[in-house]
């Protein structure tokens, strides 16, 4: 239901659904960004031994640690991509 | 994260399209849950139900998993904003 607002109906407005698409393609990175590192986290940082209930100091700076260095990790990755993709450019 | 460079019908649209998808995220966060402390605990089949010692067990891993994500998220949004700042 999107309306162009030329006809006088001044509360409608077009919803460009390229644009829904981009969003939902920049949450959906997000989100899955943020699943992958909740759950290589656990697996580096916090024992399977539960001994109890809470975090212990430890695992919370190893947490803190580890999603610092997943970040860097993203980021380094990406430069690299993107060297390698400048490389492959066509003269 | 930020949506104001999209008009307001649209943002109505991404907001209604964020709740669908914190809902799907929330019960996939329930069953990974569910399988992550029945494979780490759930370990002792000579009986059908649940001992005392794996239910305590049940207990710490459900808490350990959602207080580990609940920090996660708390670093996530700082990193998030810092390298994004808008």
């Amino acid at each position: 239901m999107s309306f162009f607002g030329g006809n006088g109906m001044q509360s409608q407005q077009a919803i460009n659904p390229q644009n829904i698409a981009m969003a939902e393609q920049e949450l959906e990175m997000v989100t899955d960004l943020f699943n992958r590192i909740v759950d290589s986290c656990y697996t580096k940082c916090i024992s399977k031994e539960y001994a109890q209930n809470d975090l212990t100091q430890g695992e919370s700076v190893c947490i803190d640690r580890c999603v610092a260095k997943f970040f860097d990790v993203n980021t380094k990755v990406g430069e690299k991509m993107q060297q390698m993709g400048q490389q492959n450019m066509p003269k | 994260m930020d949506f104001s460079r999209y008009n307001q019908a649209e943002q109505a649209q991404i907001n209604a399209m964020i709740e669908h998808k914190q809902m799907k995220d929330f019960l996939r966060l329930y069953s990974n849950l569910v399988q992550r402390c029945f494979d780490d605990c759930a370990n002792d089949f000579t009986t059908k139900s649940i001992t005392g010692k794996e239910e305590a067990c049940i207990n710490k891993c459900a808490d350990k998993f959602l207080k580990h994500s609940e920090r996660v998220g708390a670093r996530f949004a700082e990193l998030s904003q810092q390298m994004a700042p808008q």
